[in-house]
Order: C-alpha cells, then structure tokens, then sequence
C-alpha cells in the first residue's frame, strides 16, 4: 500500500519550478494572444473569439487537418506494425543488441539534417536518386512521390524507436510462458495474441502516443523536402502556422497554436482513459 | 519463417538504415565544389578541416555540448525527486499532475516558440546555450520522470525503509542508496534526454537568432546560393559521433522498458 503524503509535494517543486517557466507561462501566454488582434505587442486590441471563428471556418485548416490526420494514421499504420515484426524477429537473432544500435542511429540525427541527408540520396548524384528518376521517381511535382519520399524518411527515423521498445516488452515475458504455450499447442497467432501483445502493450501505449504527435506536427522534415508541395499535398497543420509566425500575424498564430494544442490534448486524453480503463 | 527469409529481412532493414548514413559520409569525404586545385568527385579530407577553419563552426561545437549536458543535469536534478515522490507516495493531485506532465511533452514546440522568445528575451536568456537547455526541459523533464520512476518502482519499498531506519536523511539516502542502485535507469534517462534535446530545431532557431548557435543552427546556416555540401555533410557527421558514443555506452540498457504513469 502506497502512503498518501502531501508533503511529497515539496520533492516536485523543483520540476514544477521549471514547468512553471517554460511551459506553463509561455501557454498562458499564447492563451492570452489568442484573444486579441496584435499589430505589436504594445498594441492589441481584445477581439475575443474572432481568430477561432476564422480559423473553423476556414477551408485551408480542414484541408490541412485532413492531411495531417491521413499522415498521421500512414506512419502509425507502417511503422507500429514493422516495428513489433522487427522487434519479434531480433529475438530470434544471436546478437540483437548490434540491431538495436544501428536502428537507435537515425534518431541521433539532427532533425534538420535528415531531409537533407534522404534528398541527396534520392538526387540526380545520389546512390539511389539515378535508379528511381529512371524508374520515374519525381518527388517535387507528383504529390504521391513526395509523401511517398516523407513516409519513407519519417519511417527510416522513427522505427527504432518503435522496435527498441516493443524489443523491451517482449525481452520481460518470461520462458516458461513460452514452454507452456508450446505444450497447449498454441498457434504462433495466439502466442503473439495472448502473451506477447498485453507484455508490451505498456511500451505500444507510449510509442502510439509520442509517433502521433511527433507525426501530427511534422514541421522541419516536411518543410525541407518540397515547402507543403507539390501544390499544397503536403502542407500540414504546422507548415500553416509557420506562415502565419512568418508573416507576424502573431494574434493568427497564436489562435491556431491553441487549436492544435486543444486537438492533441484531447486525443491524448482520450488515448489515457481508454488505456486506464483496460489497466485497473 | 525460414533461416534464408530471416537472414534477407534483417540484410534488408541494414541496408535500409545504413543508405542515407552511407550517403553522408561518402560526401562528407569529397570535394563538392572545385576550390584549393581540387576537382569536384575528388576524394578529400578538406571538409574536415575546413570545420576547424571556421571559428562559428567550432563554437557551435561548445555550444551544442554546453546546453545538452546542462539539460540533462537540469533533468536529472529535477526528476529524481519528482520520480521518487510518483513512485513512493500517493498526494492530492498527483494523477493530474502526471497528465500534465504527459500534455507537455506532447505540446508541439511551435505551439510554444513565439512566447518563449519573448519571455526568453525579457530574462536575457536569448542566444545562450543556458535558455535552449532551460526550454527543453519542456519535453525532457516529463521523460525522466517517467524512465526514472519505472526504475525507482522496480527497487522494493524495505530498501528506503532500511536506510532511513539507519537515519540516514532523505538526501543522504539519493546519493548514497538510491542513485547507485537505479544506474541504469539514470542512464537511460539521460540517453532519451540527450537525443531528444540534441536532434531539437525549432526551439534552438527561435533562440539562437543571432549568437550562441548550436552544430544545428550552424549547420543551417551554411545553406547559400552556392551551397558546400561537402562541408555540410562533414558537420553532419560530427554532429552524428556524440549520439553514437551515447548509444554505445548505453547499449545494454537501451531495451530496458519504461512505462508512462498517468
């Protein structure tokens, strides 16, 4: 039984402290711009809701929220998937530690190299650039290429982190819950269905969690590899907002900042209390 | 599936990570533009020492390393307390407290970027390593109380119990006790914290404007008309050995699983 003190409260302060600065001030300040129409920050005027209303009305943001939706539900498609059969396939290897150091690699990498980093790879003078302009490959004028080119990337980027920890849930799933499957006869289906998926379910939880946001806000990487093109296919969410900071329209930016953050937090509360209820 | 089947998946998912990797560090080694007598397509160490040739570059070396390291013992020093109070004690308010530690790490920086410049700026912690290490903790902080309280709850209860029944004080028992026995865990924190604080742009671009720029902003800025890809993909590869030493240091503990309280 876990005792209920209060004065646990003072071993957060120093967390909270920091919170305080960088999160919570900064949000409420945004909050605060949100509501107003600013021409600089010692003028502005109380406009109340009129951003939102412009915002929700406005086709450009539905056609953006679809797109990163559509991004969003792709990654999460390929990489979750991929990431658990690679995980399950390293536990069959004789040393899975040197796997999961090189997929551990593409996340060392500066995010605003990596585009650069696949578009010379893919150019005129790249290893596979000569190959796939011959096969057809024309990533700044056909939209499918281009978010082809940004799946791909983003994949080759995040799927160590999916396999590192779908890796850590299977490697605590003692043997004896193999053997007793292998004396029932368990299909291999019914293995992964009924041991191996609820042991790293926790791990899932997180990697779904932090690949939905990470993917649903894709900025740097998108931005770099054709600025939202080819004719706006892959102008998501963010790539909106950064035109509207660009052009210092901060009331704007600030109104869809807001927005954005109401639709992670309410998919991520949404994702907690489904989990919750599975875990009494 | 088959031994041969396992074999050409694992080659494949290789060659997949290896090729971008590969492709930088082939460029990095040659001459991008004709300069120094040298041909275009030429093998050359001059990138190399072209980064030691500029003095912004080698500061943003400093930089990136002070602001990384400074975030991490920021992280460290205030999650080990907040881990070991989520972990021991249940208190008013402690579920709502760990799901606004989970909103946060889930806000998109760009949500956040235009306040934390002015307010950054109000504070004179603009163009220093020191605010890019205070504003990542944004994200890092929530991690290492999630990684730190995974491994505080696999330690049981009657280790603290003993140590205080030796009167020992509770910060005696954090050096003494508590830190060596969850290595690992600290670790592990600091390796999520570091690659998520070294890899970050949009907070390092809106803070770096005109100085204190890290490897990152550095290596932006080299993008011209007439770009050196050479040199850039040099940088690139310096930017890549720290995360490398990081994995390799941590390689046995890497899939070591933690789990999100909320």
């Amino acid at each position: 039984m876990t005792p209920h003190s209060n004065r646990a409260w003072l071993l957060l302060l120093p967390a909270i402290a920091i919170m305080g600065l960088v999160a919570v001030i900064p949000l409420l300040t945004v909050l605060n711009y949100s509501f107003h129409d600013i021409f600089t920050l010692e003028s502005r005027y109380w406009i109340g809701l009129e951003w939102y209303g412009e915002i929700i009305t406005s086709q450009r943001f539905w056609a953006s929220l679809a797109r990163s939706a559509l991004f969003s539900a792709v990654v999460l498609t390929i990489q979750v998937p991929l990431g658990i059969a690679v995980a399950l396939l390293l536990r069959s290897t004789r040393h899975p530690t040197l796997y999961l150091m090189a997929l551990a690699l593409p996340l060392v990498v500066p995010w605003n190299m990596i585009p650069g980093m696949w578009l010379t790879l893919v150019g005129p003078q790249g290893l596979v650039g000569p190959s796939l302009i011959a096969a057809g490959f024309d990533y700044k004028f056909t939209a499918l290429h281009t978010w082809a080119l940004i799946v791909t990337m983003d994949t080759w980027h995040w799927l160590g982190l999916v396999v590192i920890l779908s890796y850590a849930g299977l490697s605590a799933i003692p043997r004896p819950y193999y053997q007793a499957a292998e004396i029932d006869g368990a299909s291999r289906a019914a293995i992964f269905r009924h041991i191996e998926l609820p042991k790293i379910a926790g791990a899932l939880a997180i990697v779904l969690l932090l690949r939905f946001v990470d993917s649903f806000m894709i900025y740097t990487e998108a931005f770099r590899i054709n600025a939202g093109g080819p004719q706006g296919a892959t102008t998501f969410l963010s790539l909106d907002l950064g035109e509207d900071i660009n052009a210092y329209s901060y009331g704007s930016a600030a109104a869809r900042a807001m927005t954005y953050f109401l639709i992670v937090i309410t998919v991520v509360w949404a994702f907690v209390q489904v989990t919750r209820r599975r875990t009494p | 599936m088959s031994a041969a089947a396992r074999t050409l998946a694992l080659a494949a998912l290789l060659i997949f990570i290896a090729l971008p990797l590969v492709q930088t560090v082939v460029l990095s080694f040659t001459a991008t533009l004709p300069q120094d007598g040298l041909e275009t397509g030429q093998f050359t160490l001059m990138n190399y020492a072209r980064i030691f040739d500029t003095p912004a570059l080698v500061a943003s070396i400093g930089n990136s390393f002070i602001y990384v390291t400074l975030n991490v013992a920021l992280c460290l020093a205030a999650g080990l307390p907040a881990a070991y109070a989520f972990s021991r004690y249940r208190f008013t308010g402690d579920r709502h407290v760990l799901f606004l530690m989970l909103a946060f790490r889930v806000t998109p920086p760009v949500v956040l970027s235009l306040p934390i410049f002015i307010l950054f700026a109000n504070l004179g912690l603009v163009n220093t390593p020191v605010g890019i290490a205070l504003v990542h903790c944004v994200f890092n902080l929530p991690i290492a109380i999630w990684i730190l309280e995974s491994f505080i709850s696999a330690v049981p209860r009657e280790f603290d119990e003993t140590a205080f029944l030796d009167g020992q004080s509770l910060p005696g028992f954090f050096f003494s006790k508590l830190i060596p026995a969850i290595a690992p865990g600290i670790g592990v924190a600091a390796f999520f914290c570091f690659i998520f604080s070294w890899v970050e742009v949009v907070f390092a671009r809106i803070l770096t404007g005109t100085g204190g720029k890290p490897i990152t902003m550095a290596i932006n800025a080299l993008f011209s008309f007439r770009t050196d890809i050479g040199l850039v993909m040099a940088m690139t590869v310096f930017s890549l050995l720290p995360g490398v030493l990081m994995i390799v240091f941590v390689r046995r503990h890497i899939a070591r699983g933690f789990v999100i309280r909320t």
